[in-house]
Order: structure tokens, then C-alpha cells, then sequence
């Protein structure tokens, strides 16, 4: 008994010993910094960077002084953790986040047949030309939401994808997914989008679709920053960096087809504040303010969009927005 | 009985239409008429909207030399030429439109009387290449360039293929039946044509009749085999092992170990072009399947619209898939209006109980698509790689040899769609190649 | 079109999908699951249905914990109880066959992934973590006797392996063996597992399996070949320490292990040449332990240890593909 004990333990005592030696003599050598960089990355080993994960990602920020800032994953506060980590400062792009351009749910769109086959777009697409009758539309079968990492789309009720916003990290994983490219990157900053990319012509879509880009151009002739256009054949697109979000356009589209994040919070005169000077009642595309030279100016809550127009030209910052 | 490793058995259902004398369709008022029904560079039109044209007319030029030309099925007048489903991608492709007059004149001169065996193998070739001749049993690869073989792969093994491998088709058959002289004279302009003293023709056993009659009615030369009824016996590369013993390599063609092959249909599109100037408007298809109320086999102009021909058949029933071609390899549609082709070797209406609508599991590695694989491949491995979209991968299993002929589909105990994932797997894999290209 | 379907070719399937595969398997363990019956009476009829109740509701209850589809109707959850049942000796308590449903249908197959994804046979793997948990009630074995005879005594035995064993380890050498009368292990008038004593009931369902080509020969002609060239060269070389060649053959879990649980097809090779070399590996290694190894019977490690060399099989023994070479 004493014997196998001895022996037993013996063997366990000497084999610690040789792990513990290797685990210092084989140690691999790596830069302390590069632990703490890859305690800033998210781990969820997209492949958005452009190297084979994040420790790959990791080892590359740290050893190469010239890297650059690859990952959408990681928000402003982590970015400046690792420029103090790495001892350089590295700049954050621009937050992405996905948006999903289509809008046509199985209840507003034909669907030619009953497919079968793989739950994946990818694969129903290849079936003459997917089940949808509209070839730019969304196919429905979720290739978008498997390929996400961060579980930051889910199929909803209508058929499509939806992308929750604060797990949405722009990697862009669900745009390579989808076989018809519906899925855009755009900034987090943006609040409008077009949820349509087909190119048929209106008299095609009415076929098949009660929700797409009819290519009306009303949106085009509406917006006073030349923000939005309808490009030969294309669906209407939103030019983020002109898009001022005075959704002026959203409130004349004859399909609904542009969608607004948040949508706009309507606003009201501060009384005590107006000196009654007219300028917002100029400003405001819907006539939707009114009042009689120096005495407070009120809004018509009906008509007013929300788009912000009076608040910036208002001079006496009398203007606010209604809590939401 | 000859036979190639590997292939199914599954349930003929020829009976259906097996029996049924070939029907001629009446004349439909209006045909559409795609201008590709071939494999190939396309074909562009050269008659233009109200043009009139006469039976037999050339619509199209062909563009280069893998192309073929399409000609009118009847006289009237071009009314459209646009864009319609097409029924081999399911999107939209250029077609000629005509508009019948009903009095179905020839084009001046048709139909010749000449004999081919006047002629030289130049000649024929040319006439076969304006007559837009083209694969018939499905695959429509032009004629005339699978019957010019460059100078150092010459042919010495002739095959007419008259296996008809596919389970409920029987167009093949009837025309052995009814017109053997037809496929008999075919047979030897094409030996004209590629110098050769003696041919074979191959026909399963399941057709005993056809094989007697073909042994009574064939000369000498042509020697008749029966073959042992297994899908895809009628697959080219599988005939050609099973008769010759020699397997085509892989990435070749027939020419490779000496042999051609064609279909039965075929060879006599070859003898009406070239004895009697007849281009390529019509041929024989079998209408059939449970979910059809009149199976038939029909004489049918190309362009025919699909709705007429399920009139003509006495309309569908309880339909639940609708295929162009045969069961096994067919392709199926999903809209009424799409036109009979030159290809169109079977118009299948299937029920729900016919076909499979059963979803699918994990592989089991039961191994029976192994064993059915004619191409021996593994197809439960390229199943599973095109699940995780693993093209590259799969290329290292052979993923190009993959004929797509379905047996491996049709055993799994797991109803995985293996041919899917294959026809998906090789859609990235040319996707990768071209924008490899680009860059 | 209005309800018309499109899919991919091809557009027709053969019957034969799983839950026809698992029928035709349930079907060939009858004549053996009846022979236990018969000679075990009533303990081995419950130990049965027990075990397949109990695999199917644990299977149902993981699917549904896991957020999967519920499969159970596929037949996979019932022949995996009927085997495991096989397997078991045939006075197990109720406890011990519904532990070892749980091992076979959670930790065999539901982690992994469930069918098809495990790499060991499910219940394989149950009856080993229940042999070396519980190795007395595991070894408890009931004395065989006809059906209608007083089943109410329970009375213990030894298996013919058993014995052998432990001849060699009391006396060095087994003239124990020359009383057994070869007709017993045949047609299973001996001690062993519920499943396994009847040789002649489990070959009919073998042969029903073969000749419906839900298994091929190659797994049970080369595993239960090797077993017999191997004890046949060392009976020859000394037949007072080695048993003979049939006693081997006949005796312990060989018939039913190369038959029913070798021939898995998830845990077994894909190709034919990939099934001769498992065989024969696992012939090798049931017969090392039976002679040397500290357990009378070695088929349940010997399938298990192959079972991990699988993928590897796949990979060295992939068929040559059309057009190379002629």
C-alpha cells in the first residue's frame, strides 16, 4: 500500500517537475503589451481586420509600429486604451453599424414558388434565381443572421433581418453573407437610409412589390442638401456625409420606402424665450409655425416633422425638442 | 449484361406513358422562342420585330463556333423579340416571339430530297451546323462540334444512346418503336461523317422490344447491346466505360479514349437535316407523372408554350412539381409560360407523393452514397463542406467530377440535398475564379 | 405558380430513410431480444422496456433543453435503448438501466451534436461507464432457463468468458472449458448479457441486415474472422491455456458486438476498405484482452477504441475517383 503510494506520487511530483521546466524553457516570447491589447478586442474572432483572429490581430497592432486601427468591434474608450497600451496614438474610424436595405416581407411581396432546399440564401438563390419574384429583395432564409459573430441580427416576425444596434459592431460579416449584397455599412451617426436597391422600374416593381423605390424622384426634388438621389435606375440612395436628418424626405416618399432610426422628435416654442422674430416660421418647409411679429410664435404639432430646421436658425435658442 | 461500378435502381414508372403511340400536338397561335437552347456562346437574332417568316426559317446567327443557330417552328410574323423566363435558369433570357399565321408554310425549297451518302463529311457537318442541331437528351451541346474532333483525338467507337436511363421518360423508346429507320439513317450519315466502318447502339434492357426490333432493322455495322437497366447507364462517360471498358479522364471528354456518343433523338434530327433540310423545330417528349391527367407522348414544335401542351394532355392534377427533363437530373419550374426546347427531353408533372419535400439532418455515414456514386467520389464529404461553404476544400474531393446525376441524393437515409450543395459549392468556386481573374 | 414547389435536382427519393433504417435494425434484434426473453424470463423483458422507454423520453427532454428539434420518431433514441438492453445483463435494476440511457442518450450522441455527429458508439459507452462504475451488478449474471419455467428464481451464474477467466487465474489453465458443450453458446442456453448468448438468433439478424444492405459483410465476416484465426493460431500453439477458435467465436458479446455494434454506421468507417481495417483492429484487441488483458471480454473497449481511429480510416482508405488511371 505504502509502496504504491510512494510510487504513485512519486511519478506525479516528477512529472509537474518536467511541465513546470518546459512551461519556462519552451515558453513562447511574446510582448507583455499584446495580452492587455487583446483584452480590448472583442474575441469574437470575426476576421473583420483582415488577420486570422484576434490574437493574430493582437500580435500584429503590437508588433508592427505602423499597424493600423482594423477593428470595428472595439468603441472609442477601448480604442484610447489600447493607443495608451501601445504607446501611439491610433485613430477610430468611423462606427459603422449594418443596415438592412429591403423592406418587403412575404405580406408585400410575391413569391414565385415554394422552395426547397437549404435554409440559406446563398443556396435558394441559385434556385432560379431564389423564391422571391423581386431579384434585389431579401430572401428571407437567415444566411445573414447565422454569419453574424456577435448575435446582432435576428429574423423577425415579418420575414427580415433585423440588426439590434448595440451589439452591431459593423464587421460586416452579415453584408459578405448575403448573396444579393442588400445588406450596407453605414455610420452609426446615420439616422435615414433607403431600404430598396432594386434596379426595375417602377412599372416592373408594382408587379411583385407594394414597398420598394418607385424611383419617383420626389425625395431627390425635396431635399435641400441634395442629399438623396435616384441614379439611373437605381433606387433612391442617401449620401450620408451631405444628410443633414431634417427628414424631409421620409415625410414625402409615396412608399415608405426610406426609414428613419430614431424617429423625429417634433418641437415647441419656449415662450418666455421667443422674441418673436419670425426667422423659424421661414425657415420651417411645412408652414408649420406661425405668430405675430414680437410675440411668441407657436408650433402646430400636426404639421411639424421634426426636422430641426427652426432650432438651428432660431437666434434666441427658443426652440426645443419634445421629449420623445 | 455490360454495366459500369456503382448507380441506383429506382422504380421506372415508365408505364405510365410507355404504351402510348407518339401524338402529334396541334399548332399553338403563339411560340417563344429562346434564343439559347444550346450550351455554348449566344446566338444572336437576325430577324427583327414584324418580320414575317416561314417554317424552318434561321432566327438567329450563331456567335462562334461552340453556338447554334434556332430556326421558326411555323410561319407568321415576329412580333416581339424581349425577355422572358427561361426555363433552364429560371431568369430572364432573350426570346423571339412569333405569332402564327396557321398555314405552317415551309421556308422556299423545304423540304429537300437529297442523299446524304452523296455528300462529303464536310458537307454533312456544315448542314448539320446551320440546322442548329444540338445534344437532344438534354445536355444540348452543339452536334457539330462534338463531331469535330481535332486531328490528334480521332474517334473509333461510335454510341447511339438509346439507354433512356431516366425513371417515367419513354420518348426515346417510341421513337425506336416508330421510326428506328429514322435513327438507323442518322446513325450512318454520323459514321459518314467520322470515317467509321461500324457503330454501336446501347439500350437498356427494360426496353425488350425496342432491342428486338433495332437487331431486326439495323445493318450489320451497327451492333445492337443491350445494357443492364441501372441509372445513369445513359450518362455518356458510363456508357462508353461500359461498353468500351476504357473511363474518360477526369477534366476530359470522350474524344480523350476515342469515343462519341449521341442520343437516339439526335441522330435522327441528323438524318431529317441532311436527307431532307429539315433544321431543328420539333421533337418528341414524354408529358407524364401522377400529377398529369393524360400522360402522352407528343410531337412537339419548340416554342410551344407549356400551358397548351398540359391542355393538350387533359391538365394537371394535384401538382406539386413541374420538371423539364427527367426526374433524376431535370430542372424544375416554377411558371406556366415557359416554352418546350430543343432539349426538352421529358415535361414531368409530379405529385407530392412522387416527389420529396422532407427536410433534411445530419449525415449518418451510412456510406450508400459512396457506393452509388458513378464518378466515385465522397458525396457525404461534399455535402458537409457546403454546408460551411467550403469550396476550396472540396475541390481537394473532387468537387469538379461531380456530374450531378443525383444518385448520391436520392439513397441518403438523411434526405440531405447533396446535388445542391455541390451546384452551390461550384457557384463559389467560379465566383472566386473570376474575381481572381479581375485582380 | 399557385402551391408549386421548385427544389433542386434530383426530384425523386428512395424510401428508404432513417426511421426505415432504424425499423430494419430494431426488426433483426428481435430473434435475439426473444431469446433473451425466453431464457431470462420476465427481468429481461422489463430491463428491455425499460431501457427503451427511458432512451426516448431522455432524448426528447435534451432535444427540448438543448432548443432542438424534438427527433425522437426517427427510431435512433428506441434502437439505441434496444441495444443498450442487449447489453446489459438481464437482472439489472431499473436504476442502473435508466443511468445508463441517460449516459448513452446525453453523453453518446446528444453533446456531440446528436445523430450522426457522435464519434462512440451510444451504447457502447453507457454499457462501459456502467461496467466500470458498477462492475458487481454488471456481473451479476441470471442462470439461463426455459421461459416457462419457475421465473421467479434468480439465480446467479457465470458467463462461459467468465469462467474461462477465472480458470486461468485459479488454475493456469482451462479444462474447465472442455464441460461446455458448443450447442449452448449457439443457440444460448448460457449465462451472459440479455442480448448476447444466442449466436444462431443475432446470425439470422445479421443476415436479414446484409441481405437488406443495411450493413455490409466486410465489419462482422472480418471482425469475428480475425477473433478466429487469432485464438485458432494460439489454441494450436497451446490448447491447455487457450481455448478453441468456436468457443471464442460463439461465446460473450462477439456475435452481437460485430454484428449490431461494430457495424454502426455513424461510428464506423465509410468505405469498405476503411470497414476491413476496423474490423480487423477490433478483432485484434477483443482477442488481446480476452487472453491477457484483466477483463473476460474485450468486444465493448475493442469497438470503442476503434470508434476513435474512424476519421483517421476515412481519411487513409478514400476511393480512387473515375477517370484516373484506365
Amino acid at each position: 500500500m505504502m509502496g504504491a503510494m510512494l510510487m504513485v506520487g512519486g511519478i506525479g511530483l516528477v512529472a509537474a517537475l518536467i511541465l513546470g521546466i518546459a512551461s519556462v524553457t519552451f515558453a513562447v516570447k511574446m510582448d507583455p503589451r499584446e495580452k492587455a491589447v487583446l483584452d480590448q478586442l472583442p474575441g469574437a474572432n470575426c476576421g473583420a481586420c483582415g488577420f486570422a483572429g484576434c490574437v493574430a490581430f493582437a500580435h500584429e497592432l503590437t508588433a508592427n509600429p505602423e499597424a493600423e486601427m482594423a477593428c470595428p468591434a472595439v468603441n472609442k474608450d477601448g480604442v484610447e486604451a489600447i493607443s495608451d497600451i501601445l504607446g501611439r496614438s491610433l485613430g477610430a474610424g468611423d462606427a459603422m453599424i449594418a443596415f438592412v436595405r429591403c423592406k418587403g416581407s412575404p405580406a408585400d411581396t410575391i413569391t414565385r414558388y415554394g422552395y426547397v432546399g437549404p435554409e440559406d440564401c446563398r443556396t435558394a438563390q441559385i434556385i432560379a434565381g431564389g423564391p422571391k419574384a423581386c431579384q434585389y429583395g431579401c430572401l428571407g432564409l437567415g444566411s445573414c443572421v447565422e454569419a453574424c459573430p456577435f448575435d446582432a441580427m435576428h429574423m423577425g416576425e415579418d420575414g427580415l433581418p433585423h440588426v439590434n444596434e448595440d451589439k452591431c459592431t459593423g464587421c460586416g460579416k452579415c453584408a459578405d453573407a448575403c448573396p444579393r449584397e442588400i445588406i450596407a455599412l453605414i455610420s452609426r451617426s446615420a439616422n435615414f437610409g433607403v431600404r430598396c436597391i432594386s434596379q426595375d422600374s417602377s412599372k416592373e416593381m408594382k408587379q411583385y412589390c407594394k414597398v420598394g423605390c418607385i424611383k419617383c424622384r420626389i425625395c431627390e426634388n425635396t431635399c435641400p442638401f441634395e442629399a438623396i438621389e435616384v441614379t439611373q435606375g437605381n433606387a433612391a440612395s442617401i449620401d450620408q456625409e451631405k444628410c443633414q436628418k431634417c427628414g424631409l424626405c421620409v415625410s414625402v416618399c409615396p412608399t415608405g420606402v426610406i426609414s428613419s432610426k430614431q424617429p423625429p422628435r417634433k418641437v415647441q416654442v419656449i415662450a418666455e424665450k421667443c422674441k418673436g422674430c419670425g426667422i423659424c416660421a421661414q425657415v420651417c418647409p411645412v408652414d408649420a409655425i406661425s405668430g405675430k411679429p414680437k410675440e411668441p410664435y407657436v408650433v402646430d404639432i400636426s404639421k411639424c416633422i421634426g426636422c430641426g430646421m427652426c432650432i438651428e436658425k432660431c437666434p434666441a435658442d427658443a426652440i426645443e425638442r419634445l421629449a420623445g | 449484361m455490360k454495366t459500369f461500378k456503382g448507380g441506383i435502381h429506382p422504380p421506372e414508372n415508365k408505364i405510365l406513358v410507355k404504351d402510348n403511340a407518339i401524338v402529334e400536338l396541334p399548332l399553338s397561335k403563339v411560340f417563344f422562342v429562346p434564343t439559347q437552347q444550346h450550351l455554348g456562346a449566344p446566338a444572336k437574332p437576325v430577324v427583327n420585330t414584324g418580320d414575317t417568316v416561314k417554317r424552318g426559317q434561321v432566327l438567329t446567327e450563331p456567335m462562334g463556333f461552340v453556338s447554334a443557330a434556332v430556326h421558326a417552328p411555323t410561319s407568321g410574323t415576329v412580333k416581339e423579340i424581349t425577355k422572358r423566363v427561361h426555363p433552364v435558369t429560371g431568369l430572364l433570357a432573350p426570346y423571339i416571339i412569333i405569332e402564327a399565321d396557321g398555314k405552317d408554310e415551309w421556308a422556299p425549297g423545304l423540304p429537300l430530297e437529297r442523299d446524304p451518302f452523296s455528300m462529303t463529311a464536310k458537307e454533312l457537318l456544315n448542314i448539320i451546323r446551320l440546322s442548329g442541331i444540338v445534344g437532344m437528351g438534354g445536355a444540348t451541346f452543339p452536334t457539330h462540334v462534338k463531331l469535330s474532333p481535332p486531328k490528334d483525338k480521332p474517334i473509333h467507337t461510335f454510341i447511339i444512346n438509346g439507354a433512356e436511363c431516366e425513371p417515367y421518360l419513354a420518348a426515346d423508346y417510341r421513337l425506336m418503336l416508330e421510326q428506328p429507320e429514322r435513327i438507323i439513317d442518322g446513325a450512318r450519315v454520323v459514321m459518314k461523317v467520322l470515317g467509321l466502318d461500324s457503330a454501336i447502339m446501347a439500350i437498356e434492357a427494360n426496353k425488350p422490344d425496342a432491342i428486338r426490333l433495332m437487331q431486326e432493322k439495323t445493318p450489320p455495322e451497327i451492333k445492337v447491346e443491350p445494357m443492364k437497366v441501372k441509372y445513369p447507364q445513359g450518362a455518356e462517360k458510363h456508357l462508353i466505360d461500359a461498353l468500351t471498358g476504357r473511363q474518360v479522364p477526369s477534366g476530359g471528354l470522350p474524344m480523350d479514349v476515342g469515343a462519341l456518343v449521341h442520343n437516339a433523338g439526335t441522330v435522327a434530327a441528323i438524318w431529317d437535316a441532311c436527307a431532307l433540310g429539315i433544321p431543328l423545330i420539333e421533337r418528341i417528349t414524354s408529358v407524364t407523372g401522377q400529377g398529369i391527367n393524360q400522360p402522352k407522348n407528343i410531337k412537339v414544335r419548340i416554342g410551344t408554350p407549356l400551358k397548351e401542351v398540359f391542355e393538350f394532355c387533359g391538365g394537371l392534377n394535384d401538382a406539386a412539381k413541374i420538371i423539364f427533363g427527367g426526374p433524376m437530373m431535370g430542372i424544375a419550374q416554377y411558371c406556366e409560360d415557359v416554352p418546350v426546347m430543343k432539349g426538352t427531353s421529358g415535361i414531368l408533372v409530379l405529385t407530392e407523393q412522387e416527389t420529396n419535400l422532407n427536410s433534411y439532418q445530419s449525415c449518418i455515414a451510412c456510406g450508400r452514397c459512396i457506393e452509388a456514386c458513378p464518378m466515385r467520389l465522397v458525396p457525404s464529404m461534399l455535402s458537409r463542406l457546403g454546408e460551411r461553404s467550403m469550396w476550396k476544400e472540396a475541390l481537394d474531393f473532387n468537387l469538379l467530377d461531380c456530374m450531378e446525376c443525383g444518385s448520391c441524393t436520392y439513397v441518403c437515409p438523411a434526405n440531405r440535398p447533396i446535388v445542391h450543395f455541390v451546384k452551390y459549392l461550384k457557384t463559389l468556386q467560379r465566383e472566386a475564379k473570376a474575381k481572381g481573374k479581375e485582380a | 405558380m399557385k402551391d408549386i414547389f421548385v427544389s433542386s435536382s434530383p426530384h425523386i427519393h428512395s424510401v428508404e430513410d432513417i426511421p426505415w433504417i432504424m425499423r430494419q435494425v430494431i426488426y433483426a434484434l428481435i430473434p435475439g431480444a426473444l431469446v433473451g426473453m425466453y431464457f431470462f424470463g420476465l427481468p429481461a423483458a422489463k430491463v428491455i422496456a425499460i431501457s427503451v422507454v427511458s432512451c426516448m423520453v431522455i432524448e426528447a427532454i435534451t432535444q427540448k433543453f438543448m432548443g432542438r428539434a424534438v427527433t425522437v420518431s426517427d427510431g435512433s433514441a428506441a434502437l439505441t435503448g434496444l441495444l443498450l438492453a442487449m447489453n446489459l445483463p438481464a437482472g439489472s435494476p431499473w436504476w442502473l438501466v435508466v443511468l445508463g440511457s441517460l449516459i448513452a442518450v446525453v453523453l453518446g450522441k446528444q453533446v456531440y451534436g446528436g445523430l450522426g455527429n457522435n464519434p462512440f458508439n451510444p451504447a457502447l459507452v453507457a454499457r462501459v461507464f456502467l461496467l466500470i462504475s458498477f462492475p458487481v451488478q454488471m456481473t451479476t449474471w441470471l442462470q439461463p432457463r426455459p421461459f416457462l419455467l419457475k421465473v421467479a428464481d434468480t439465480v446467479s451464474g457465470a458467463t462461459p468468458l467468465g469462467a474461462l477467466k477465472t480458470a486461468m487465474f485459479e488454475h493456469g489453465s482451462i479444462d474447465i472449458v472442455g464441460k461446455l458443450n458448443l450447442m449452448d453458446p449457439f443457440f444460448g442456453n448460457i449465462g451472459g448479457s440479455l442480448g448476447e448468448i444466442s449466436a444462431f438468433a443475432l446470425i439470422i439478424g445479421g443476415v436479414y441486415l446484409i441481405a437488406r444492405r443495411i450493413i455490409s459483410w466486410h465489419i462482422p465476416v472480418f471482425f469475428i474472422g480475425t477473433v478466429a484465426l487469432m485464438t485458432g493460431i494460439f489454441w494450436v500453439i497451446n490448447p491447455n491455456l487457450y481455448a478453441n477458435p468456436v468457443f471464442h467465436m460463439l461465446s460473450g458479446g462477439l456475435m452481437l458486438g460485430a454484428i449490431f455494434m461494430a457495424t454502426d454506421m455513424v461510428t464506423s468507417p465509410i468505405t469498405n476498405k476503411g470497414k476491413i481495417i476496423f474490423a480487423i483492429g477490433c478483432g485484434v484487441i477483443t482477442v488481446v484482452i480476452r487472453l491477457w488483458g484483466g477483463y473476460p471480454e474485450g468486444v465493448s473497449f475493442a469497438i470503442l477504441i476503434m470508434n476513435a481511429f474512424v476519421s483517421l480510416i476515412n481519411k487513409m482508405t478514400r476511393p480512387e475517383k473515375f477517370g484516373v488511371g484506365k
